[in-house]
């Protein structure tokens, strides 16, 4: 009976990891054999590496004019709704507005300007309520008489660890992106490892295209480890904000910049979707885009997928809540599908399920959406509030448990599940690495759909849905607050 | 009404054993009192079956309720942290917890404890005195065998905190019911207890009513509970005796060092023969003065 726990523990933990041990087992024998195509790696390295120190210093800059300047709620909302948006959506309304100006977006350059526009937002997330602190402590330095070169000192050193922690996150989230890459770096042949791997996959030439694709994820998966290990390094104590007068020029600096990205990536989109390039007329192409039977069907299957998504995770999440330490060893076993690059568990899935009837249905995305998503959802209600304490004042005053968890432990709850609902949906929605890898002919998701469309030379629709996703993102944002 | 027997329980982490045995009579306000740390809570925890014990028994009102749930026990707790619901009004708090929810009783248990005008006010929109009352006034309304109380007034100012305490009596009184009422402040016990148990390191090591108790501590833990002590060591031994107890007149000479004011009465820092003592005396520094210090208790000094 002691062992039946850790036993079926162990079982549940090798179940949930099998789709990685299955890309393990292959992608090692081809590892050999992937070598040449280090220079892939590389670029993947250096941009993913170039992509993180530009995110962390805008992120940097954001966080310090948002404190200093006292940025409110819509100056924030303005400056993550980038962050909200596909970053295939970012890549191709950049591609279109720096069309706009006669520029050339494909290329290393678009790719980091797509990232710096995408990401910057969360650098500034994970920067900021460190970056307070640290500035409290450089308030009393100050007060001592700290000054000039020697205030880095007090600044660098707090600031250090969560630096190291927003770069591990942000460089993780650039490696295993697949949506810029595809839109601004295949054009122009620069690949970096979910693209070949993508590529690699469908390709008729390659003798061996899964177990090519292996050995690239598996790569990858080498790559991001590194920062995977840095882990949550220890950080400054939240402190108690500092009262001060905000600055105008910062609240102006901080205004001028979300109009900038969002100006970026969204005038190329508006021209595009609604002036018809020839005439120059307004004649927005929604309609045009509504018709195309592969958009209709695209819209349908996400809405679906996203929804089905949201509503079990959020349930599942909330089942486990009452169990705290099943939630939290579930969500630590899960993680690894949200922070590794999504490559590795869309291929990792094929290796495992291609033998069987799961496997191009819909209901294998709807596996890789679970496990891709449900750490969102487990962490929301682990970290949403602390409601032990009340469902024991419960019981203790005579409530039987399930009641006690109806009545007082889960109505505090609703407010992060609601919040963990509108993150992953808008997610699952747009999603676009796991869609390309396990769509099912017929089963196409949005994503596949606009990437379609754009390859297809349908510049106009494209731009139209890239559009209504903004929007939509812009919508979820506002239900999150 | 509530008996504790031979409950022990291993802390985690090695840090000591509980053991204790402990028996509150029905309509008694028992007041343990302990210093952080000696597992007053713990034991509260272990009586309201939010822990369960290593070994030993708790009885309520005769029954064996050792291997019952919470929520099965009859009990009211008052958490230090209060615990209020925080989507509940003071109504919906106490109608939640009743057997048969009986809106007549908590509007008057709501009067009883002061919040009738403040019923359909949630935690949020209520005063720190006021989420207090509701706390007592949910535990009440389980028409509990025993009330639990876990130091309940630690986050309120001083005045609240001294007007609460006083009120609590008289609710608790009132309504007949048992408490065991956790503390670490001495005052509060004198006020609030018909008995007093002074814990240390998991173990009971003195119960009585708070004047046997005060006057004549059975051990250091005891003396040090209430407070205002002085602890002087010569010879192996360490002398005790409380700041309020010294009187002029007598055979140790001492000299004044330093004069402040507490509370109206005026305390001096005196240098003794053996160290030295705060004491209660109107005298200024420099000044010699011959003390009467008994009633002088003597311990072995610990290590």
């Amino acid at each position: 009976m002691r062992i039946a726990g850790p036993l079926f523990g162990g079982l549940a933990a090798l179940l949930l990891l099998a789709p990685l041990l299955a890309l393990l087992l292959r992608g090692l024998a081809h590892l050999a054999g992937s070598f040449g195509d280090w220079d892939v790696a590389l670029t993947s390295l250096l941009l993913a590496g170039g992509g993180t120190l530009l995110s962390l210093l805008a992120g940097l800059g954001l966080a310090y004019l948002s404190i200093v300047g006292g940025a409110g709620r819509w100056l924030e909302g303005l400056i993550l709704l980038s962050y909200l948006v596909p970053p295939f959506v970012t890549g191709i309304g950049l591609l279109f507005t720096l069309q706009t100006f006669g520029l050339k977006a494909y290329g290393v350059p678009g790719i980091l300007l797509a990232w710096l526009l995408h990401y910057t937002p969360l650098a500034y997330l994970l920067l900021k309520p460190q970056l307070r602190s640290v500035l409290l402590l450089l308030h009393a330095a100050e007060v001592h008489g700290v000054r000039g070169i020697r205030r880095l000192k007090v600044l660098f050193p707090p600031l250090a660890p969560a630096l190291l922690v927003a770069g591990g996150t942000v460089y993780i989230a650039l490696l295993g992106n697949f949506g810029v890459p595809a839109v601004l770096g295949v054009p122009d042949r620069v690949y970096v490892l979910p693209t070949l791997a993508y590529a690699r996959l469908t390709s008729s030439l390659s003798p061996d295209p899964l177990g090519q694709a292996a050995a690239l994820a598996l790569w990858l998966g080498l790559l991001a480890l590194p920062a995977l290990l840095l882990g949550q390094a220890p950080m400054v104590e939240a402190a108690a904000e500092r009262e001060r007068e905000p600055r105008l020029w910062a609240r102006g600096l901080l205004l001028g910049y979300g109009l900038a990205a969002l100006g970026l990536s969204t005038l190329g989109l508006l021209r595009e979707a609604l002036q018809n390039p020839y005439s120059g007329a307004l004649e927005p192409a929604f309609r045009a885009a509504w018709e195309l039977p592969l958009v209709r069907q695209g819209l349908q299957n996400s809405l679906l997928l996203a929804g089905v998504t949201t509503v079990l995770l959020v349930t599942l999440a909330l089942a486990l809540r009452p169990f705290p330490g099943l939630l939290r060893s579930l969500r630590g076993l899960l993680d690894v599908y949200y922070l590794l690059p999504g490559t590795l568990l869309g291929i990792g899935l094929i290796l495992l399920l291609a033998p069987t009837p799961l496997y191009g249905t819909p209901w294998l995305l709807l596996l890789a959406y679970l496990l891709h998503l449900s750490p969102l959802a487990l962490r929301a209600l682990e970290s949403g509030a602390r409601v032990e304490g009340l469902v024991l004042a419960a019981r203790t005053h005579g409530l039987a448990a399930p009641r006690a968890w109806l009545r007082v432990g889960y109505p505090p709850l609703l407010a992060p599940a609601f919040a963990a609902g509108f993150l992953i949906f808008p997610l699952a929605l747009s999603e676009l690495t796991l869609s390309a890898l396990l769509y099912a002919p017929g089963a196409e998701t949005l994503g596949v759909a606009v990437l379609s469309a754009l390859n297809g030379g349908l510049y106009r629709e494209a731009a139209a849905i890239g559009l209504a996703l903004m929007g939509f993102s812009a919508l979820a944002l506002l239900g999150r607050r | 009404m509530l008996g504790l027997v031979s409950l022990t329980k291993r802390f985690p982490g090695g840090q000591g054993v509980l053991e204790v045995s402990l028996e509150v009579a029905k309509g008694e306000v028992f007041a343990l009192l302990g210093a952080s740390g000696s597992g007053k809570s713990t034991l509260l925890n272990l009586a309201a079956g939010l822990l369960p014990p290593d070994q030993g028994q708790v009885f309520i009102a005769g029954q064996d309720v050792t291997r019952l749930a919470p929520e099965r026990r009859r009990v009211g707790y008052v958490f230090q942290d209060l615990r209020l619901w925080p989507h509940l009004s003071a109504l919906e708090h106490l109608l939640l917890v009743m057997p048969r929810p009986d809106r007549k009783r908590a509007l008057d248990l709501l009067e009883q404890t002061g919040l009738l005008e403040h019923a359909a006010k949630r935690p949020g929109q209520l005063s720190g005195g006021q989420r207090q009352r509701v706390a007592l006034a949910r535990a009440l309304a389980r028409e509990p065998q025993v009330i639990l109380l876990d130091e309940p007034y630690s986050a309120l100012d001083p005045v609240l905190r001294e007007r609460l305490r006083l009120d609590v009596r008289t609710v608790l009184k009132e309504a007949g019911v048992t408490a065991l009422h956790v503390t670490h402040d001495p005052e509060e016990a004198m006020l609030l207890a018909d008995r007093v148990g002074v814990m240390s390191r998991g173990r009971l090591v003195q119960v009585g009513t708070p004047e046997a108790v005060y006057w004549h501590p059975t051990n250091l833990e005891s003396f040090l509970a209430f407070g205002r002590a002085n602890l002087l060591y010569r010879d192996g031994e360490a002398l005790a005796f409380r700041q309020e107890w010294v009187r002029e007149g007598g055979e140790l000479e001492g000299r004044v060092l330093e004069r402040r004011s507490l509370r109206g009465e005026v305390i001096c820092r005196v240098q003794l023969p053996w160290g030295e003592a705060w004491v209660c005396l109107e005298r200024n520094p420099g000044e010699t003065v011959r003390l009467d210090l008994q009633p002088l208790l003597r311990y072995p000094a610990q290590p």
